[in-house]
C-alpha cells in the first residue's frame, strides 16, 4: 500500500495516517497524491504489458531499486533531491532495457505462463540482492529530502512540497506520455506493435528499437515512483516493491490490461475507495483487502476491468 | 536486360521434413504487376513470407534493388522499401481509416531515434499526403470511420491503402481480392494499376484466376513449393502442365 506511513507502523508496512476524525480536505489529498503513484506505476505496467503481453512483475523490482539508486545519489553526491530523482529514473530505465534483453526477449514466444515465471523470478532475484549488506540490507533506511517546491492549497486541498512534486510529477507524465502515444512517430510504432509484431515489423517499425525505448521509459517511470514514494514515506527497503507488485496489477487489471488510460482512472477509484473507506471506518476495513474487494466486485460484472477489450 | 527490382535463386523453406518451397528462383521487373498462383497448400504465403522477411528462408539468397537482403528481418525490408498486407488483413482497428493511412506515413518516416520522438505525425504535409491515398483507395467518404465498423472488403482496401502509405517500391498484395464481390474486385484491379502507375511495382497473390490474369502482366504459377510455369497470363492459361495442376 503507498500513504504516508504512521510513525508506530511496523518498517516496511506502510498505512494510511489519516484517521477518521480527520477533515475531509487532507483525506482528498491523500486520494489525490496516492492516486497519482499508482498512476505512475501503473502506466509504466500498463505500457510494458500493452506492448509484450507479459504480466511485467518485475516492475516492483525496478520501483524499489529506483528508489535505492536515487538514495544512494542523494547521500553520496551533493547534489539534491532532482538530480537524484533523475539518476534513479535512469538507472531504473537502463534495468527495464537489461529485463528485456537479458529475460523476456527469449520467451516471448513461449506459451504466456513462461515469460510471467521470467518475470517473477527477476523480481526474486532482485529483491534477494537488495536485502544484502552491501546495498540496502534487512533494514529500513530513511530518505529524508527537501524537494525544493513549496506546499500549497488548491481547493480545500493542503498539498505537502512532497506531494506537491508527486503530483506535478504525475500531470507531466501523463503528458508526456499522452504526446507520445498521440503526437509521434514512437507513439505510433508502439501502437502498432502493441496490436501485432509481425504487421509492425511489415511497416518498417524497428522493433527492437521501439521495445527498448518502451521499457526505458516505462522503468523510468517505476525508478521515478519509487523515489517519490521513499520520500514521502521517508523510507527506502529491500521489500518496498512487494506490496507494489500486486497492488499495481490490481490497477491495471482494474483500468483493463493494456489500456494506459483505464490504468490512470483506476489508479484514482482504487485510492478513492481505500482511503475512504479506511478513513470512514477506521480501521475496520483493512485497507489492501478493500482494494482487492473492489478488484473482485468489478471483474464479477465487468471481466475485462474498467476499460479494457477481451484479453484473448 | 536491366537489373530486377526483385531477385530470389534457389529460396527453399522447410518445415521439418516437408519442403514448403523447394529451389524457387523468380524475378519481379520495376514497374510490372506480377502474379503468383496456385492450389492451396502450393507454397505462395510461404514465398510471400520469405520475400518480406516475415519467414526466414531455410536456404537460396534473395535480392532487393540491388541490395542482399537474404538475412534482413522484415522491418528492415519494409524500410528498404518493400510493403506488403496480409492474407487474413491485419489492420489497426481501433483507429479510423484515416488514421490507419497517417500511422502508415509515420512509421514509414520513421527515421532517427530523434525524429520518431519529433516528426510530426498530422501536420499539413502528412494530411494532405493521407487525403491523396485515401482518394486512390477511394476511402475518402469512410475516412473517419473506425475501421472495426467496415466491411472486409473495406478494410481490405484500408491495409492496401497503409501500405502504400509507407512510401514502399515494391508493394505485395496477399490474396487482396479475396471475398470481394466481381465489381469490387474490378473495382480493386483499377486501383493497384493506378498503384502501379505511381511507380510502385506489385506482386499479387491470389486465388481468383479471373481477377489474376486480368490485373497481372506475368504470372508464376506454384505447385507443391515449385514453380512450373512463368510468363503472360494468356500463355499460362494455356500451358498444360498449369492445366493439370488445376484440373488434376
Amino acid at each position: 500500500m503507498i500513504g504516508r506511513r504512521a510513525p508506530e507502523e511496523p518498517s516496511g508496512h506502510i498505512t494510511n495516517a489519516h484517521s477518521a476524525s480527520e477533515t475531509v480536505g487532507p483525506t482528498l489529498a491523500n486520494i489525490v497524491v496516492t492516486g497519482c503513484l499508482y498512476t505512475l506505476i501503473a502506466i509504466g505496467l500498463t505500457m510494458v504489458y500493452g506492448m509484450l503481453r507479459v504480466l511485467h512483475i518485475v516492475h516492483a523490482g525496478v520501483f524499489a531499486v529506483g528508489a535505492a539508486v536515487g538514495l544512494l545519489i542523494f547521500t553520496t553526491a551533493p547534489v539534491g533531491f532532482w538530480p537524484s530523482l533523475l539518476g534513479a529514473m535512469l538507472a531504473a530505465g537502463v534495468m527495464g532495457v537489461a529485463i528485456y534483453y537479458v529475460g523476456y526477449r527469449w520467451v516471448l514466444d513461449a506459451p504466456r505462463g513462461t515469460p510471467l515465471l521470467v518475470s517473477i523470478g527477476l523480481f526474486i532475484t532482485v529483491q534477494s540482492l537488495l536485502e544484502k549488506e552491501f546495498l540496502i540490507g534487512p533494514h529500513v533506511e530513511g530518505f529524508d529530502a527537501a524537494t525544493g517546491l513549496p506546499a500549497f492549497t488548491l481547493g480545500g486541498f493542503a498539498f505537502t512540497p512532497i506531494q506537491t512534486a508527486i503530483v506535478v510529477s504525475t500531470a507531466v507524465v501523463c503528458a508526456a506520455v499522452w504526446l507520445l502515444l498521440n503526437r509521434s512517430r514512437l507513439g505510433l510504432s508502439w501502437r502498432a506493435l502493441s496490436e501485432d509484431m509481425n504487421m509492425a515489423r511489415s511497416l518498417g517499425v524497428p522493433t527492437e528499437r521501439a521495445v527498448a525505448i518502451n521499457m526505458f521509459l516505462g522503468s523510468a517511470m517505476a525508478g521515478l515512483a519509487g523515489v517519490l514514494v521513499a520520500v514521502y514515506e521517508n523510507a527506502v527497503s529491500a521489500h518496498m516493491g512487494e506490496v507494489v507488485a500486486y497492488k499495481a496489477f490490481v490497477v491495471v487489471v482494474l483500468g483493463g490490461l493494456g489500456s494506459i488510460w483505464g490504468a490512470a482512472v483506476a489508479a484514482f477509484i482504487l485510492a478513492a475507495f481505500e482511503i475512504g473507506i479506511s478513513t470512514t471506518f477506521g480501521g475496520l476495513f483493512p485497507r489492501d483487502a478493500i482494494g482487492f474487494a473492489v478488484l473482485i466486485l468489478i471483474l464479477l460484472f465487468m471481466p475485462t476491468g474498467l476499460f479494457g477489450k477481451r484479453l484473448d | 536486360m536491366s537489373q530486377p527490382l526483385l531477385l530470389a535463386e534457389s529460396v527453399s523453406r522447410n518445415f521439418g521434413g516437408l519442403k514448403a518451397l523447394d529451389q524457387v528462383s523468380l524475378h519481379v521487373s520495376a514497374g510490372e504487376i506480377l502474379g503468383l498462383i496456385g492450389p492451396n497448400g502450393a507454397g505462395k504465403s510461404t514465398l510471400f513470407n520469405c520475400l518480406a522477411g516475415s519467414l526466414p528462408s531455410s536456404g537460396g539468397r534473395i535480392q532487393f534493388n540491388g541490395h542482399e537482403i537474404t538475412r534482413l528481418g522484415a522491418s528492415r525490408r519494409a524500410r528498404l522499401g518493400i510493403a506488403r498486407t496480409f492474407q487474413l488483413g491485419k489492420v489497426f482497428s481501433t483507429m479510423t481509416v484515416k488514421e490507419n493511412v497517417l500511422a502508415g506515413l509515420g512509421i514509414g518516416a520513421y527515421g532517427s531515434f530523434l525524429r520518431s520522438v519529433t516528426g510530426r505525425v498530422k501536420g499539413e504535409s502528412e494530411l494532405a499526403q493521407a487525403r491523396e491515398i485515401l482518394d486512390l483507395f477511394q476511402l475518402h467518404d469512410e475516412a473517419e470511420t473506425l475501421v472495426a465498423t467496415l466491411p472486409i472488403g473495406v478494410q481490405r482496401r484500408v491495409e492496401s491503402a497503409r501500405a502504400v502509405a509507407t512510401n514502399p517500391r515494391l508493394l505485395l498484395l496477399d490474396e487482396p481480392a479475396a471475398g470481394l464481390t466481381h465489381g469490387e474486385a474490378e473495382s480493386f484491379a483499377e486501383i493497384v494499376r493506378r498503384v502501379r502507375a505511381r511507380g510502385i511495382t506489385v506482386v499479387v497473390i491470389e486465388h481468383n484466376m479471373r481477377f489474376a490474369m486480368d490485373l497481372t502482366d506475368r504470372l508464376y504459377v506454384l505447385v507443391q513449393g515449385r514453380i512450373i510455369a512463368e510468363g503472360p497470363p494468356a500463355t499460362v492459361r494455356e500451358d498444360p502442365d498449369v492445366v493439370r495442376a488445376y484440373l488434376g
